[in-house]
């Protein structure tokens, strides 16, 4: 070989070198996947049986193209070794075919979390498009203006919000003008909650009127809407932080994310009265605000919720099709109060329904309270617990004692328990049978 | 009377260099300004990995982008936690306003609950994230208050080759006291480049609490930059230390990274 051709050998080497070399770095500071692993057993006191034995394995992945785009993807893999809390395979009627979850057998299924790409436009504008999850509102354990993602309710309001919040297919855009931050949130995607069927343990029997005994009842399949464009939830949130004040304003244009249970009475062919309940879902308009500020060691926050033309099922003979219809102000007040590791947060719900009407199993002016004490201690190694909520007008609620250890860097124990007491007809009571202990360990790397 | 001349002039020799000490030191004060004139950029990106180790040797390791930009004379400080996965995309952001009587404002982002909660900054002489560090010393980035406390320069000592002013601190008040969780601190001030190397802390009842030592302090982009801090709790044997890393003051980090959407959306 000649000393010319040699040097170019030698420089395409280098150059060919360098280049991989680039790359390689690029894709491993571009490039970041984690996983975590968490398992969760639960005993029923009042069955003697396991209410939950459940593994999770999330796997999640993260690649920057560049400095201003991100794509990220969340996995999971989810296997319920007695198949208790969703029975059999879910239909999953309310969830949309591009959000619904595979299921290999009864007791395990795969589901695509999370997957949207996060990109900057033209130095000012924050887009993210794909399945993700919007969160809105202040408030800890019960929701307001949490509303844009529905929830899987397979273990009530117990599961982690992170959980059994449900992500779905949308559009979010953020920019600001001058000091108010906008988000705009457009979801073409027609999930919504996921309630369990009648045998399992945390149906939610007070929001269906059971109909008189002895009459024979249809329940046609649930409507929901279908159409990509004009059957979407559009959203937008105006922000500032102004004088130590952090203030939002929110609207929402969406489906409510429970199905209204029409029903009426009929007479089919044998003459027979029946009872024929048509479930579908109802277009509803929600205005609101946030807002925080801190005084001394406390912080104030708060929330403001005004749904319009909400469904309600109704106990009254007037009604039409065992519903009625009324706006709803909701609001809730929390303080947290925080020195050194401990924490101290009260909050106060109030639900009231403006409209002059006679709901079901619920009254026209509601208030829920929380109390939530926590201490950390041994440098955040250590973490003990309890959350206390109650609804006063009707005596029910429940209490949540817990305490969790990180045994190091990647695993944390985890020791609990949820007990509800109340009036077995209402919201919490309901659940007063089911009653648990819990024992976890995550691990994630 | 030879003897009382004698005895006059060793006194006076022996008082004369005190004198000319006292006279050559700088007050605290003045340590604690010139703490702050260091130059610090306008803004710098750094990688921070902090080492938790408790009494019995068990080690927690994080993670973080730490990332500092002055706006005029107002600083915003974010940190991104990036691992263990455990409390990967926690985000701390911290307004602190030039106006050292207004509060600064903090925000604690949690990815367990998708949530931007308000910390209270009246807290300052809280943990920060159960290291052994106070929010209070993360705010002040090895720097030394201008306003907490009463300062009185003790002299000179070297720590590991370096020529430091040795500046004891005592709060101002009660209420300070109380806020800092500190009776009596300690400082030694590098007298070169105005940079805290070391630093001792006692609780309110006067018991030895913290060593802070600032180790591998060099020039980056000709900015004096502290590569290393290990910060020993007497009380509770623990230890945390953090180490910077890819440290850069050119970096352009736009205005909308110090916001609380940028605490959501990551880093």
């Amino acid at each position: 070989m000649s000393l010319k051709k040699q040097l170019v050998v030698l420089l395409i080497s280098a150059f060919l070198g360098m280049n991989a070399q680039e790359k390689k770095k690029t894709f491993k500071d571009s490039f970041k996947a984690s996983l975590v692993v968490a398992s969760d057993v639960s005993y029923e006191f009042s069955s003697g049986k396991l209410q939950k034995s459940e593994l999770i394995i999330k796997p999640e992945f993260s690649y920057k193209v560049s400095s201003k785009i991100r794509l990220v993807l969340k996995g999971q893999a989810y296997n319920e070794f007695n198949d208790a809390l969703e029975r059999g395979t879910p239909k999953e009627e309310t969830v949309s075919d591009y959000s619904k979850r595979l299921f290999i057998g009864d007791r395990t299924n795969i589901e695509l979390r999370e997957f949207y790409v996060y990109a900057k436009l033209f130095k000012k504008i924050r887009l993210t498009a794909g399945k993700q999850q919007i969160v809105w509102g202040e408030t800890d354990g019960l929701k307001l203006l949490d509303v844009i993602n529905p929830q899987n309710f397979r273990e009530f309001i117990l599961d982690d919000f992170e959980d059994s919040r449900i992500p779905l297919w949308s559009l979010k855009t953020e920019f600001d003008i001058k000091n108010i931050g906008v988000q705009l949130v457009w979801i073409p995607d027609n999930t919504y909650h996921i309630t369990q069927d009648f045998d399992a343990p945390f149906f939610t029997k007070s929001l269906f009127q059971n109909p008189p005994e002895g009459i024979p009842t249809i329940f046609n399949e649930t409507i929901r809407p279908s159409h990509f464009v004009s059957d979407s939830d559009i959203g937008i949130r105006l922000s500032t932080f102004t004088k130590g004040w952090d203030i939002t304003l929110n609207y929402f244009y969406y489906y409510d994310d429970l199905p209204v249970f029409y029903n009426n009475l009929q007479f089919i062919e044998s003459e027979e009265p029946m009872v024929v309940i048509n479930p579908k879902f109802e277009r509803q308009q929600l205005v609101g605000t946030t807002f925080n500020k801190v005084f001394g060691s406390t912080t104030f926050r708060g929330e403001v919720a005004y749904v319009f033309n909400q469904k309600f099922s109704s106990i009254s003979p007037n009604s039409v099709q065992g519903i009625e219809s009324s706006n709803v102000y909701k609001s809730a007040i929390g303080l947290d109060y925080i020195k050194g590791e401990s924490v101290i947060s009260i909050q106060i719900f109030n639900d009231i329904i403006t409209d002059n009407i006679s709901p079901f199993n619920r009254d026209t002016f509601e208030t829920n309270t929380s109390l939530l004490v926590s201490h950390e201690m041994m440098n955040d190694n250590l973490k003990i617990e309890s959350l206390w909520v109650h609804n006063t007008n009707h005596g029910d609620g429940f209490v949540r004692p817990s305490v969790s250890y990180w045994v190091n860097t990647n695993t944390q124990l985890f020791f609990g328990s949820d007990l509800f007491y109340g009036n077995a007809t209402k919201l919490f009571g309901q659940f007063n049978h089911r009653n648990r202990i819990s024992f976890g360990v995550k691990w994630g790397i | 009377m030879n003897t009382k001349l004698i005895f006059g002039f060793i006194a006076m020799l022996l008082l004369f260099p005190v004198t000319t000490k006292s006279q050559n030191l700088p007050s605290g004060n003045s340590v604690a300004e010139k703490t702050f004139a260091k130059d610090d950029g306008i803004s710098v990106s750094r990688k921070l990995t902090m080492e938790l180790k408790d009494k019995r040797g068990k080690v927690r390791i994080r993670e973080t982008i730490s990332l500092r930009k002055y706006f005029n004379k107002e600083k915003r400080l974010a940190i991104f936690y990036l691992t263990p996965t455990s409390v990967k995309g926690t985000a701390f952001l911290t307004f602190d306003y030039p106006d050292a009587s207004k509060d600064d404002d903090q925000w604690l982002y949690m990815p367990a609950l998708r949530k931007t909660r308000r910390i209270s900054a009246a807290n300052r002489g809280d943990y920060f994230l159960g290291t052994d560090l106070t929010y209070e010393d993360i705010r002040l980035e090895t720097r030394i208050s201008r306003e907490d406390y009463n300062y009185k320069t003790l002299g000179k000592e070297n720590i590991d080759g370096h020529s430091c002013y040795v500046v004891e601190g005592v709060p101002k008040n009660q209420k300070i006291a109380k806020e800092l969780g500190y009776s009596k601190v300690k400082y030694w001030v590098d007298a070169d480049v105005w940079m805290l190397r070391k630093a001792d802390s006692w609780d309110a009842a006067g018991n030895h609490l913290k060593t802070v030592k600032i180790s591998d302090i060099k020039k980056i982009q000709s900015i004096w930059t502290y590569h290393h801090i290990l910060v020993k709790n007497h009380k509770t044997k623990h230890e945390t230390i953090f180490r910077f890393t890819d440290i850069d003051y050119q970096k352009t980090l736009s205005d909308d990274l110090f916001t609380e959407e940028a605490l959501v959306n990551g880093f």
